[in-house]
């Protein structure tokens, strides 16, 4: 940090003007001040998480420590289903996603067809978590797409059948949506690591070189790709572990209720009447910590078992291992996943311009615009929160993502690794566990600001994929530029806002779109930082998911696709028009 | 003679203090009128331009857009904001007020009007959560006939003290798939409980009811209960209207566990998933996973049925045997931060023009609680109905009505609900 202070007081030419002096400030207290915001509203939400758990509520007149809560929690009836749902829907579906998503790697490695999967799946990305659970609930339901199109000619069923999906109890549902959720995500993640210029040239002629020594492309693409691969993957793949294991929208749309999944039981104690229940609903999120904890340390040492034990099988010169039926295996399952997320989006169009659609006709009756336009009457104000909240949220976590990464080049260090890591720790850690304390906490603060409550909370969320977006597109940014300026007499402030800036227009649209996309997704923080006063379209689609009408609910589920996708439209299509010339 | 003129005296002194007293009355009521007038007044001017937070279920579209309705009306009469906080459970509700009480909130609160009945009431009324007698002195409750009309004045037996002002009136009401239920032999319509087990029994997976402690489920659970008790001695048939304790808990329960036992496993999903909710079981019906269902509120049936939401094929019909009825009302909690205010809204929801919006098939279809003798010509002419949908309950189906057991039984039923079937074996 005191680089920067040093260059400029070496270099007398400068002058710091006073605009650049604030400038340099802000710019060397950003780091910390990002720290204190990433850090302290967990910290502080763990905190008062723990105290109830342990049975200190002063509001509820506990004071004394013990083990009650947890006395209650054992108590609960079916703890143990819940306990083994949520594990097993969270360990199965990261599992499936990852091993999919290193069959498709290694079967279409340097073929064209990864970039057309990756083109049809990235959309998908930006669906949120509850549309997307609503779409695939459409589809598995008794009287659901797939189910329509087999009757009555085939089944022979003229009513929906008795099926078990969605609510099954052992979670396959759950299973189903996540694991279709998070592959597209592993998958673009795997991807970004390989469009990296120096590691996805090396990796792709090591994998040349591998198939000119007579590998099998795919016995090639996990002996030489993966051992580089993987420990870039790894901090993804935890913080899908993480999310999925203590998720609260797929169990809640897609899963059973007797019992519900450990995060969904503990989101309807912590909301019930008797306060007390509040008590059992903190010691509930700690057991929640242990089991992501678990979870993850478990993964970690799979990681480590499977190194020891296969690591001989890198160099035992085996160049096939019946890579052309796991080629077919892997077209099927990709075939199968992209007609899966296609036909749901088809059933979730349908159904919201369906009328009268009763089983098992494969088509509606009659086509209506009516849902569309009662829907957009009632969805104004949520609209407005939507995008209030969302724009607030990205236009701050940006800010302060340019601010510190303006820094790093500026004190010429990279970020400390304790930082780095920090940035994912909302990521990582289960946000049902510490979402209530820190709504306790914000309640004790200020009672009547939901917006900003809401906002602060959101940006927890926001900011770190912000930065990691942001991240790699600032490190590599050409650094003669910014010294060509700096010789020519520009404060640090001048490079920062006329030359980096303008360079950065393309990325910094791309990450306002990501992280409008995560803002416009939440709905756990949404829900318990606004008290349920303010009102999102993710907020009201998980509402009505279970609700009366499969019609409204496909409204609210494509305007909650649709919202981020304007956004990744704009951000695609704004950098052709303005600093064209910064960037080339 | 001396006891002649004494008794002069007497009644000439007797009648000017009858004609003291009568003045004393009048004026006495006069001055209560005036008294009540300039007490509206008085909350109306406190009351205007300011905002509401009108916490209410918010499940039902049709339910939503009356509630939007009607603050467009309230904006337009005294530029009041009301804001429709739509919950999923109103025990959310309560249970913030119930927190802001803890955390010594007693005048800053987030809820100035609150959708309530039932258990819900009587928590908060027990907790002394809500304001006392200000519902009685509103002008519009007088439409409401109080003094022969205990429907609005007793909310599951409890007193309201004025606490919460009537809002709508329910009554328990089934519809069904008329191709689905076709009249064949073993697939008759049941029209009494036992009929409803008998037909369950023959067509599995075709009925089931939302998850206490949904509203639904559990009134489904507690029209059982009183169905299974008609046939009980005079004794344990009063226990129901009392509260619910250790002693009687399982005399009286153990007739609809017994029931339970026997329909459970002829249910949707053999019994062992329950829809989360009414408006669920609805789409259910819709998606012809189930044949029959039942409804709280009878005209969002036919509602549906325009919005696509259900087949044409749908038909409504209350049970031979009774249809269990209720009032919901509008309360305010005692710390609302906004309490003239939810009162003018509170006022503007008992209006003859609001109870007629709200019973409107097309708008919401719940039933006024508005005494028709009460009103004049213009506003009976209000009310008024166009010809039925072919899926609406026909008028004057509901034959018998059965009132709501105490409301103590609900969380006794829960309780002994979730112990049995909460998790599924």
């Amino acid at each position: 940090m005191s680089v920067a202070s040093n260059k400029l007081a070496a270099s007398p030419t400068l002058k710091p003007h006073k605009s650049a002096d604030i400038f340099s400030k802000l710019v060397k207290l950003s780091p910390r001040f990002l720290l204190a915001l990433l850090i302290l509203p967990v910290i502080g939400g763990l905190i008062s998480v723990l105290l109830p758990a342990f049975g200190y509520a002063p509001v509820l007149e506990h004071t004394t420590l013990g083990l009650h809560g947890f006395t209650m929690l054992m108590q609960t009836p079916g703890l143990t289903h819940m306990v083994m749902l949520s594990v097993g829907t969270g360990l199965i579906s990261t599992l499936l996603a990852f091993i999919i998503t290193l069959m498709i790697l290694a079967a279409f490695f340097n073929s064209p067809w990864l970039n057309r999967i990756q083109r049809l799946l990235s959309p998908i990305l930006v669906i949120p978590h509850a549309a997307a659970a609503i779409a695939v609930g459409f589809l598995i339901a008794p009287s659901g797409m797939i189910s329509r199109l087999v009757s009555p000619w085939f089944s022979g069923w003229e009513l929906a059948p008795n099926g078990m999906f969605p609510h099954d109890s052992f979670g396959i549902s759950i299973i189903l949506g996540l694991t279709l959720k998070e592959l597209p995500f592993l998958l673009l993640m795997a991807l970004g690591v390989l469009a990296q210029p120096e590691l996805g040239k090396k990796l792709r002629q090591q994998h040349k070189v591998a198939l000119n020594l007579g590998y099998c492309p795919m016995t090639a693409f996990f002996k030489v790709i993966l051992p580089s691969l993987y420990p870039l993957l790894r901090l993804p793949i935890l913080a899908v572990l993480a999310y999925a294991s203590a998720s609260v929208e797929m169990p809640l749309i897609l899963g059973p209720n007797t019992p519900p999944t450990l995060a969904v039981a503990i989101m309807h104690w912590f909301n019930d009447v008797d306060l007390n229940l509040r008590i059992k609903a903190s010691a509930g999120a700690l057991l929640q910590l242990v089991l992501s904890g678990g979870l993850l340390a478990l993964w970690l040492g799979g990681e480590k078992t499977i190194k020891a034990l296969f690591s001989d099988l890198l160099t035992n010169g085996e160049r096939e291992y019946g890579g052309v039926y796991w080629q077919k295996i892997t077209t099927v399952l990709t075939v199968f996943a992209i007609s899966f997320i296609l036909l749901s989006l088809i059933g979730l169009i349908m159904w919201s311009v369906a009328g009268f659609w009763r089983f098992p006709a494969a088509l509606p009756e009659q086509l209506t615009l009516l849902h569309f336009k009662s829907a957009l009457m009632q969805m104004q104000s949520p609209l407005f929160n939507t995008l209030a909240i969302g724009l607030v949220t990205t236009l701050f976590a940006i800010i302060i993502t340019l601010l510190c990464l303006e820094s790093e080049q500026l004190s010429a260090k990279p970020l400390s690794r304790f930082t780095s890591l920090i940035i994912y720790v909302p990521l990582l850690v289960p946000s049902i566990a510490f979402l209530f304390g820190l709504v306790w906490l914000q309640q004790l603060v200020n009672n009547q600001a939901a917006f900003f409550n809401v906002v602060f909370t959101h940006l927890l969320f926001v900011l770190p994929y912000v930065f990691l977006s942001l991240a790699s597109s600032y490190r590599r940014l050409d650094p003669r530029f910014a010294h060509v300026a700096a010789s020519l007499g520009a404060t640090p402030c001048k490079v920062f806002l006329h030359v980096k800036l303008p360079q950065l227009f393309a990325p910094i649209l791309i990450a306002a779109a990501l992280g409008l996309a995560i803002s416009f997704g939440q709905y756990l923080p949404t829900l318990l930082a606004g008290g349920g006063r303010i009102a999102t379209i993710t907020t009201e689609a998980v509402t009505l998911a279970n609700g009366a009408s499969r019609r409204t609910s496909a409204v609210y589920a494509i305007m909650q696709m649709a919202l981020p996708l304007i956004g990744f439209i704009l951000a695609w299509v704004l950098p052709k028009y303005f600093f064209k010339s910064a960037h080339r | 003679m001396l006891a002649n003129k004494f008794w002069q005296t007497l009644s000439r002194y007797s009648l000017c203090f009858v004609a003291f007293c009568i003045c004393l009355v009048i004026s006495f009521k006069s001055l209560a009128s005036t008294q009540l007038q300039s007490r509206w007044q008085h909350v109306e001017s406190l009351g205007k331009d300011q905002s509401v937070y009108f916490y209410a279920w918010g499940g039902d579209a049709q339910i939503n857009a009356y509630i939007q309705w009607a603050a467009q009306q309230v904006k337009t009469n005294y530029n009041i904001n009301l804001v429709h906080v739509k919950l999923s459970d109103t025990s959310e509700a309560v249970s913030r007020v119930l927190a802001e009480k803890s955390a010594n909130n007693n005048d800053k609160g987030s809820v100035d009007l609150i959708w309530i009945n039932g258990a819900n009431f009587a928590t908060m009324s027990e907790h002394s959560l809500l304001l006392k007698q200000w519902a009685n002195k509103l002008p519009n409750f007088n439409y409401t006939d109080p003094s022969n009309n205990p429907a609005v004045n007793f909310d599951f037996g409890i007193p309201t003290n004025g606490m919460e002002a009537p809002w709508g009136q329910a009554s328990l009401t089934f519809y069904y798939d008329s191709l689905a239920i076709d009249g064949t032999a073993n697939n008759t319509l049941p029209t009494t409980l036992n009929q409803l087990l008998s037909w369950s029994a023959q067509n599995p997976g075709r009925f089931s009811y939302p998850k206490p402690p949904d509203f639904l489920g559990m009134s489904f659970l507690k029209y059982a209960l009183v169905m299974l008790h008609q046939q009980s001695d005079d004794t344990l048939k009063a226990q129901l209207n009392q509260p619910a304790t250790t002693q009687n808990t399982a005399q009286v329960l153990n007739p609809l566990w017994n029931f339970l036992n026997k329909l459970h496993p002829t249910l949707w999903r053999d019994g062992s998933h329950f829809m989360q909710s009414g408006a669920q079981m609805r789409r259910l019906v819709g998606d012809t996973e189930l044949s029959i269902a039942f409804t709280f509120s009878a005209p969002e049936v036919p509602a549906a049925v325009k919005r696509y939401d259900l087949p044409k094929s749908i038909r409504s019909y209350a049970m031979q045997d009774g249809s269990l009825s209720n009032t919901h009302f509008v309360a305010i909690p005692y710390n609302a931060s906004h309490a003239q205010s939810a009162q003018l809204v509170a006022n503007f929801l008992l209006s003859p023009e609001a109870q007629a919006h709200k019973q409107k098939p097309s708008v919401w279809g719940d039933k006024s609680v508005l005494i028709q003798s009460t009103l004049s010509q213009e506003q009976q002419a209000l009310f008024k109905t166009v010809e039925p949908h072919p899926s609406a309950l026909p008028l004057n189906s509901i034959k018998r009505t059965l009132s709501e057991p105490h409301p103590s039984w609900v969380n006794a039923i829960m309780q002994g609900w979730q112990a049995r079937f909460g998790v599924s074996q």
